[in-house]
């Protein structure tokens, strides 16, 4: 718990120091204004030059009390439309599932970053949700432009 | 690539050498590499790096230093002893003497690397390698490690060294302590190196401490300080507690020393990195004594003019104020609760980085750091404040009146620069300021913790005073700020006044853009204001019409019209039970903004008059949503049905409008905006600027006024939703579903059959029958009538008209099915089972649709459409739990056959969604415990007979080895309720292990038969997911091949 707590700290501080531009990363506040370091409220911003620039999206980023043994659960907020997010808004990603490529070492920004690649570069071999990977798979044009309405409905301000 | 054969004499290696480091081509260069390196590899490799010193050119000498690095590690083992003495004795006797004869740096360097590769080799034959070194360069040749023990103090020999010499043995200090601490720490290959390491500290310092007393050698002192943070580096992150101890305190007492270079301006840089860095990454090296030299440091004159000139100029002396901020970091506990003078003017310092010159983040480089500091500091003060053991608050007062500077620099700092400031910045630039209003947000946000009230105060105050002074980049700020806090704002009278002092007709006046010369930046915070603080109009409904107004005439312009219809929907769906009565102005403010009466005055638009404007389709999907939460608020029945008529009218107008164009193309008039509107969605859709609007036939934009209609009919669908917490009694009978009476029923008659004729016209269209189901699904979650609440029948009677193969989009509806079932569940069985027996033939009409995808008329595709696979099997799934009654007397029974056959194939395939949706549907169904005995046998006899032995099959087929590691879970629960449910189970798996298809060779018959018995035993437990995984592997062993 107190490793928990402790890199956490570092964490915020490291973002503070270094976070890519356009993302977004704090611990909620309770009422009293106190951290939750537990809970993160995230935003990714769509990659330039793909279908996605433009959109923010926001993400929830819980860690458990075994972090860093385990990895944290990024969940969108509302669900994200995209082959690798769970109906529930869970994203599926190798690097966030703790028997597949999970590290202690893997940092909250590299996590944001690799959300943000996953955006425009979905995994077929994992699918989340099945209305987003069969557009996908089988109506591009279809799927591309759900993505721009809802780039256009999540614009950054 | 030609191998250059191996040089016959030293002269030719020497002539390659030489060539290697002149310009050449690619090619030729790798050659050189290739045969020279294979030169450095052969056994002669030690003669020819000792040969090649002989010459005093600096790249061969180079060469021959590598030779012997490289020759350390790859055949150091095969020296002996004496060997490897004597190489010692060799590379410090070259040092030397490339030192007297004046060779280059980065050949003395490069020596002094070979040692350190020497030390890292053989720790165990030059353990005070530092001392024997500085011995060597004192008598000027190398010297057997033995002669040591005669030799003189350490701190002697340094004394007697010229300064050239000095600034060798600093170099090698460097890097020697670099180097072996990129070794591994933990290994025990390493252990003994680690330690002699250690056991130089002394002599280190002793080096390092003549280093810094060279107060006349700038360079010397430079080296030294890198070198003095080399050792602390490496002393925090040696493992060993003893290690650390022969480390840390001959290092601590050059820590006065290094204080002493701040002053020389050559050096600063170097020593304010130095302190930096150890100050932010081992705070614990500095004891209370250093603190206290360095807090009267930071104190001195000196310091105020470092200060000075870092405010005015924060691009060049930004060092400085990373220092300040390092020390402050350090001790930033210490420094919230000390209220002596020295603390106080640091801190008050402190506060001055975040005034310096200059805009952010472009010139003014120190404000971010310097604001990272300011949350450490407001974080721990928190925790300071909220402590119950820390009663003793003295010093309080004095950190919340650094923190009210604090926050005031920010106000001043996050105010925009003027348009053609902002129009020369990059876009980094740009966003980094926009990422520093939004720390600056953060750290407000924290403060408020601590005097939240105060905090309101202050910003609702300084934007009353802007506004009256005009000053809108402040006025900006104070609301941007005002904003920031409104999450953290709660009811409270108190708060509420100071906000009501905000919200006043000055400020909506200012947002109306009645004033000119109100930058559109302004209007736009100010417009979120509003939306940010929804909750206070809640309960000052008061101001809400003003501030609704507001946004809606702000939809006027197209910057503004996506946040403000944002605001709009937000404020009218928290606030409808107040605003019920504006209804009929909002209609009217809707009427006006579709109908382009919100015309801009572009003088350049074509014709020279003023062009309609194009509502944004997103703003006024919002808009709708709005109207409609606020016509669901009306509690007069009659009442609300008009205004729901009213709004459905538009959408209504539109469907005939498309319809119609559909039918007839010259009905296109580009001037009317009840046409425009679709030529609008196009370009959104199509990201088409508007000059190519042109090129959009009648049949698009007939299709796009469909679409816009529907989506808007989709947010009304939404607004109508009850909000309402309503009791729902669990025990008590299913309510009757809904019967529509009055004027309901022919509403949804006229809405359903509109969707309908939509539908049929753009038939197709899948975004059409996409909004069409969102439309449906929106009444699925309502408890209560309304008017897309439709009757169970309506909505099974849309679905089973939906013919297979030709509806675009099956899985959509497949998943509206399933949803559909879902709500159904809360009504009267009699209900419930009518719509299970017209739809259950249906979706299965639809699974067998995907073998027409096939080009076998016997072989169905289960994954052409994973989509209608997931969403028909869960379908099955969900109806048969609940009624199964229904599935097994399906007509005609072929059907049944059909759907079990393919969710078997679908649990035998690779697509892992409708995979995981037939292991839930087998799962459900061996455990089935139907309440008629004609329904038990009906299900006994299709287990024994074909079911039970190909589920079996299917899930050994997986587990052994064609399943994907994330879908053994999922797989294990059908495994488990057959071991507990089905008498034959282990005789249908065993036929399944040992059958010839089975595909994995890599188990033995023996591990079949233990996996088996295993399952068997564990009687379904959780254990068994544990078995499964564990005999999938071996199933797939190290190279399984694909069985299929």
């Amino acid at each position: 718990m107190a490793l928990c707590q402790n890199r956490l700290q570092e964490e915020r501080k490291q973002w503070r120091k270094d976070h890519p531009f356009g993302f977004y990363a704090r611990p909620q506040k309770n009422a009293q204004g106190v951290l939750d370091l537990k809970i993160w409220e995230c935003g990714i911003p769509g990659k330039e030059k793909t279908m996605w620039e433009g959109g923010l999206f926001k993400l929830t980023v819980t860690f458990p009390d075994e972090y860093p043994t385990k990895p944290p659960k990024c969940k969108f907020v509302p669900p994200l439309f995209h082959p690798n997010v769970y109906p529930s808004g869970t994203v599926c990603l190798s690097i966030l599932n703790e028997e597949e490529a999970w590290k202690p070492a893997i940092t909250i920004k590299q996590i944001l970053l690799g959300v943000q690649d996953l955006l425009n570069d979905p995994n077929p071999e994992s699918p989340a949700q099945a209305e987003a990977y069969n557009l996908f798979k089988k109506d591009r044009v279809e799927y591309e432009k759900r993505i721009k309405r809802i780039v256009r409905e999540n614009q950054a301000p | 690539m030609e191998q250059l054969p191996l040089p016959t004499s030293l002269g030719e290696v020497e002539s390659l050498i030489r060539a290697l480091y002149q310009p050449n081509q690619p090619e030729t260069i790798s050659q050189i590499q290739d045969v020279l390196q294979r030169l450095q590899r052969s056994p002669q490799g030690w003669q020819l790096a000792q040969s090649l010193f002989a010459n005093r050119d600096d790249n061969i000498r180079f060469y021959a230093a590598l030779t012997i690095i490289v020759k350390l590690n790859r055949d150091s083992p095969g020296l002996t002893e004496d060997e490897s003495k004597e190489l010692l004795q060799n590379i410090v006797g070259w040092v030397i003497q490339s030192l007297v004869e004046g060779s280059a740096t980065f050949v003395v360097k490069k020596l002094c690397s070979a040692l350190v590769t020497y030390f890292i080799h053989f720790p165990q034959h030059w353990p005070l390698c530092l001392r024997h070194f500085i011995y060597c360069l004192d008598i000027g040749r190398g010297a057997p490690v033995e002669v040591l023990d005669e030799a003189l103090q350490t701190s002697l020999l340094v004394g007697n060294l010229e300064p050239s010499k000095l600034k060798v043995a600093v170099w090698f200090a460097t890097s020697l302590v670099e180097e072996v601490g990129k070794t591994d720490m933990n290994s025990t290959k390493y252990l003994n190196v680690h330690n002699q390491l250690a056991k130089n500290g002394p002599d280190a310092t002793c080096l390092l401490a003549t280093g810094f007393s060279l107060s006349s050698d700038n360079y010397i002192q430079g080296e030294t300080i890198h070198c003095f943070q080399a050792w602390i580096l490496y002393a925090q992150r040696v493992p060993s507690s003893a290690s650390a101890l022969l480390l840390l305190d001959p290092l601590r007492q050059l820590v006065d020393p290094a204080i002493n270079t701040f002053a020389d301006p050559d050096l600063f840089q170097d020593t304010a990195e130095l302190f930096s860095d150890v100050l932010s990454n081992y705070s614990a090296f500095f004891t209370e004594a250093h603190y206290a030299s360095l807090a009267a440091v930071l104190d001195s004159p000196w310091a105020a003019e470092k200060f000075r000139q870092l405010i005015q100029r924060p691009g060049e002396s930004i060092a400085f104020g990373l220092l300040m901020l390092a020390y402050g970091d350090a001790r930033v506990a210490d420094l919230i609760e000390s209220t002596d003078e020295q603390s106080q003017r640091l801190l008050g310092r402190l506060v001055g980085l975040l005034d310096a010159d200059g805009y952010l983040v472009g010139e003014d480089t120190i404000f971010v750091p310097a604001l990272e500091f300011w949350s450490t500091f407001v974080e721990t003060m928190i925790d300071a404040v909220y402590d119950p053991s820390g009663p003793n608050t003295s010093w309080r007062q004095l950190a919340e009146q650094h923190l009210r500077n604090v926050v005031m620099n920010c106000w001043g700092k996050i105010q925009w620069p003027p348009v053609e400031v902002f129009a020369e910045w990059d876009s980094s630039e740009r966003v980094g300021f926009s990422d520093a209003r939004k720390d600056v947000a953060d750290l407000l946000q924290s403060v408020f913790a601590i005097n939240g009230g105060q905090l309101v105060a202050f910003f609702a105050d300084l934007s009353l005073q802007s506004v009256a002074t005009r000053a809108w980049a402040e006025v900006e700020a104070s609301v941007f700020c005002l904003g920031s806090l409104s999450d953290c704002i709660s009811e409270n009278a108190e708060m509420d006044a100071q906000l009501a002092k905000v919200f006043a007709a000055p400020f909506f006046e200012m947002l109306g853009g009645g004033e000119t010369g109100i930058p559109l930046r302004l209007r736009q915070t100010g417009l979120q204001l509003i939306e940010r603080y929804k909750e206070y109009f809640e309960r000052h409904a008061e101001y809400l019409p003003h501030a609704l107004n507001l946004l809606f005439i702000a939809v006027d312009d197209p910057v503004l019209a996506g946040h403000s219809a944002r605001a709009i929907a937000t404020l009218c769906l928290s606030c409808r039970a107040i605003l019920t009565g504006e209804v009929e102005a909002f209609l009217g403010q809707y009427q006006r903004i579709r109908s382009g009466n919100g015309t801009t005055n572009d003088s350049n638009a074509a014709g020279g008059g003023g062009k309609v404007l194009l509502l944004d389709s997103l703003a006024e999907e919002r808009i709708v949503l709005a109207i409609a939460g606020i016509i669901q608020a009306i509690s007069d029945e009659g009442r609300k049905m008009d205004m729901f008529q009213q709004l459905y009218g538009f959408l209504r107008a539109d469907f005939e409008r498309a319809v119609n164009l559909k039918a007839d193309p010259g009905l296109l008039n580009l001037a009317d905006p009840n046409y425009l509107r679709g030529v609008e969605t196009a370009a959104a859709t199509h990201h088409q600027p508007r000059s190519q609007q042109g090129g959009i036939s009648a049949d698009e934009v007939a299709l796009q006024i469909a679409l816009r209609g529907l989506r808007c009919l989709s947010s009304m669908a939404k607004g109508m939703q009850d909000v309402m917490e309503r009791i729902i009694d669990l025990d008590s009978e299913p309510r009757p579903l809904f019967p529509s009476q009055g004027k309901l029923a022919p509403l949804q008659a006229d809405i359903i059959g509109l969707m309908a004729e939509v539908q049929r016209t753009f038939y197709g269209s899948s975004e059409v029958v996409v909004c069409i189901c969102n439309i449906y699904r929106a009444g699925f979650s309502e408890t209560e009538p309304g008017p897309f609440v439709f009757p169970p029948d309506m909505v099974t009677e849309f679905l089973v008209s939906q013919a297979a193969g030709s509806t675009p989009r099956p899985g959509t509806l497949l998943s509206l099915a399933c949803s559909f079932v879902g709500s159904l569940y809360r009504g009267p069985k009699a209900v419930v089972l009518r719509q299970l027996e017209r739809l259950l033939p249906w979706v299965i009409s639809l699974l067998q649709g995907l073998s027409g995808m096939s080009l076998s008329l016997f072989s169905t595709e289960p994954e052409a459409d994973t989509e209608v696979a997931q969403n028909g099997i869960q379908f099955v799934d969900r109806a048969m739990s609940k009624y199964p009654e229904v599935l097994f007397q399906i007509q005609p029974q072929q059907m049944l056959e059909f759907f079990f056959l393919f969710s078997l194939e679908v649990l035998n395939g690779k697509e892992p969604l409708p995979k995981g949706a037939a292991a839930d549907f087998w799962s459900a169904f061996i455990s089935l415990k139907p309440e008629t005995p004609e329904l038990q046998s009906f299900i006994t006899n299709a287990m024994d007979q074909t079911l039970g032995p190909l589920i079996a099959q299917s899930l050994m087929q997986n587990i052994g080895g064609n399943a994907a590691r994330s879908e053994l879970d999922k797989l294990s629960d059908p495994l488990k309720k057959l071991v507990v449910k089905q008498v034959h189970a282990q005789q249908w798996l065993e036929q399944a292990l040992f059958a010839d298809n089975f595909p994995s060779k890599t188990v033995t018959s023996e591990e079949k038969t233990m996996f088996l018995k295993r399952i068997v035993a564990l009687r379904g437990a959780r254990a068994t997911n544990a078995v499964v995984r564990e005999f999938w592997l071996a199933c797939r062993g190290s190279n399984f091949a694909y069985a299929s």
